[in-house]
């Protein structure tokens, strides 16, 4: 509705600007120092030799290399399967929880966030053990005469471990769209005739669009800078951005290169969560997130 | 709109609908109990009660929205108590309107055509139709949100009507709406309603829209029907105690019964006699009962029949004089026409009233 910051007599006062810019300081503040400053040092230092000098080497050395590219692409195809993967296993999971008790949703939620409430790394060492030669799985197929397949150190284990913690970054904003859709939309659309598949594909889903593109935004952006779980579980075959970084910067202690790196996922990051709402914008012909 | 007024020749006679012992339970809590009724074909029945009364439980076992835990609905003699809301035909106009968000006024409209299958030249052409009906024409490209709370509410209108319902159901669908426009728009409504004779039910705790835009009126209470009559026998012939004090203001007087009078049935209420219509079998002579008598029926008079009282109080309330009398039997409230003659605080008055003006039950 549009009764945002109003009241029934008229428009609310709105704050005066400096108590505004005071309240929000604290958060400007870090961002600016340990956020914007040290991305400029970052772009700055990409474009450096070793020595110190201007050069377009760094970029030059990543985009020339297949190897490297590959390593990008492996990166976003990873991103964008986690991506999926939670809304797949996700979307159902908040329409279940959608229609619960407050009490039941509190207990749902805290299991949602269960896996964000334990270190990464335990986390991964717990899945290495589950997905292992001797891991239940593995048992559990042996058992019933199967020849168990490579579940650790590929995508598949990363993937699997990735839409274990993201999830909740998927469920929440997807929960808090499906939150503000009418309930009596839907049981509108069935008056009209539409069977209940017809009902979710014409109302629900297209409503619940900007929980959909918020979640997706935050998982693949989180998905494709991750170094702990695909590096625990990936091991040395599963190749991504942020292990690069890591290597080249402690390491081969190339700075430059590890910037340089950094930087490229930054950018095609961002340029194509960029493209992406503004597609999904377009198609609704109104604004949903950023 | 008069009640007299007959729905028109050309309408389709269809839109029978039939309740039979509907029951339903929520949470643990009987909130419908065996609710019977049954509608003429074009009819306008309103089902009025308080929040939690089953009023709106039961228009969403009509429409399917909600499984009934027994009984029978019926439209026109099919059974549809197990039909699922997408296979029934109603057309419901929600309190929320429930327009699509992301859909235009047109395409909201074309919905229920589309799950039809109706083609899209055909479509546009009702559509258009539609929405000139209820004065949207020009907004068909619009989406909800550019439209006020009426234009909503018509167009979710135009939206129920299009798929030719067999039922319109209206869910409080005048509430949002504020006062001024809330009396024009039901005008609007039950005019529609006798051109096109769709037989509607709705659900509203408005006592005065229930009297203004009814054929017939139920009045519900925990979950049953207390009263199901024409809107001029429920305000002047309360059935029950609830009935009485739900629409209304009223004058309850305690008595006993006294036996038939020359019309109605003779009372006895703090050595007076006075008379009044039974709703359903007279009760037995010397039964408790309580007769009820609306402030605009009681005629005060200097003398003769009736309950005599002291003039206690009067007011000038524009549209009426509003007086005071202590009785006997208490203090009865008189609504007198605006141009009656006032009487004097202190004066010594008879109450009167035709018994069939009037009802009575027991206590």
């Amino acid at each position: 509705m549009a009764a945002v910051g109003r009241l029934a007599g008229g428009t609310l006062k709105r704050p005066r600007w400096r108590t505004g810019l005071l309240l929000a300081l604290p958060a400007i503040a870090i961002f600016a120092l340990l956020f914007v400053a040290p991305l400029f040092t970052l772009v700055a230092n990409s474009f450096r030799t070793q020595a110190g000098a201007f050069t377009f080497s760094n970029y030059a050395r990543f985009l020339g290399d297949p190897f490297y590219r590959d390593v990008l692409w492996n990166t976003l195809k990873v991103a964008a399967l986690t991506t999926i993967g939670c809304l797949l296993v996700g979307y159902p999971f908040a329409l279940y929880m959608r229609g619960r008790s407050a009490r039941a949703r509190n207990w749902l939620a805290l299991l949602l966030l269960s896996p964000l409430l334990i270190s990464m790394v335990i986390r991964a060492y717990g899945w290495l053990v589950v997905l292992g030669p001797n891991g239940p799985i593995a048992a559990v197929l042996t058992w019933l005469g199967l020849t168990p397949p490579q579940l650790l150190y590929n995508d598949t284990a990363v993937l699997i471990g990735m839409v274990h913690v993201m999830l909740a970054y998927m469920v929440l904003p997807l929960m808090g769209s499906l939150d503000r859709i009418d309930p009596t939309l839907v049981p509108a659309a069935k008056g009209l005739g539409a069977p209940g598949w017809t009902c979710f594909w014409r109302i629900t889903l297209p409503l619940s669009a900007p929980g959909m593109l918020a979640g997706a935004m935050i998982v693949f952006s989180l998905t494709a800078s991750s170094f702990v779980t695909p590096a625990i579980l990936g091991g040395p075959k599963v190749k991504l951005m942020p292990y690069f970084v890591y290597t080249q910067a402690t390491t081969t202690l190339d700075w430059p290169y590890a910037a340089a790196i950094g930087f490229v996922l930054v950018v095609v990051t961002t340029g194509l969560l960029l493209g992406y709402s503004r597609l999904l914008r377009r198609g609704r012909g109104e604004v949903v997130f950023g | 709109m008069s009640v007299a007024e007959a729905p028109p020749e050309t309408a389709v006679r269809r839109g029978r609908l039939r309740l039979d012992g509907v029951r339903k339970a929520l949470g643990g809590r009987e909130v419908v109990s065996a609710v019977d009724l049954e509608t003429e074909p074009g009819e306008f029945l309103t089902l009025l009660g308080p929040s939690g009364c089953g009023k709106t439980t039961t228009l969403n076992m009509i429409a399917g929205h909600l499984s009934a835990d027994g009984g029978v609905i019926e439209v026109d003699g099919r059974d549809i108590t197990a039909v699922p809301p997408h296979r029934r035909s109603m057309g419901m106009v929600f309190q929320s309107y429930a327009l699509f968000p992301h859909m235009t006024i047109a395409d909201n409209v074309a919905f229920g055509l589309r799950m039809r299958k109706v083609p899209a030249a055909r479509r546009r052409k009702q559509v258009a139709e539609v929405l000139e009906m209820v004065g949207l024409d020009g907004m068909a490209g619009r989406h909800p949100r550019q439209l006020s709370g009426g234009q909503q509410q018509r167009a979710a209108l135009a939206r129920a009507l299009v798929i030719q319902p067999d039922l319109l159901l209206l869910d409080e669908p005048f509430s949002n709406l504020d006062a001024q426009l809330r009396v024009r728009l039901r005008e609007e409504v039950v005019a529609l309603q006798r051109r096109i004779g769709t037989t509607t039910i709705l659900v509203t705790h408005d006592q005065e829209e229930a009297l203004a835009v009814s054929d017939r009126i139920a009045v519900m209470a925990d979950g049953v029907i207390h009263q199901l009559d024409r809107p001029r026998e429920i305000y002047l012939r309360p059935a029950t105690d609830f009935v009485a004090q739900f629409i209304g203001e009223v004058n309850a007087l305690d008595g006993t019964a006294a036996g038939p009078a020359r019309e109605g049935h003779a009372c006895e209420v703090a050595g007076a006699t006075v008379a009044a219509m039974p709703p359903g079998e007279p009760p037995a002579t010397g039964a408790a009962v309580r007769v009820y008598v609306r402030p605009e029926v009681v005629r005060l008079a200097a003398d003769g029949e009736g309950l005599r009282g002291t003039v206690r109080e009067t007011r000038f309330l524009g549209s009426r004089i509003r007086c005071v009398v202590a009785t006997k039997a208490g203090k009865v409230t008189v609504a007198l026409p605006f141009d009656a003659r006032v009487p004097e605080v202190g004066e010594e008055v008879t109450c009167a009233w035709r018994p069939s003006d009037a009802s009575l039950a027991a206590r």
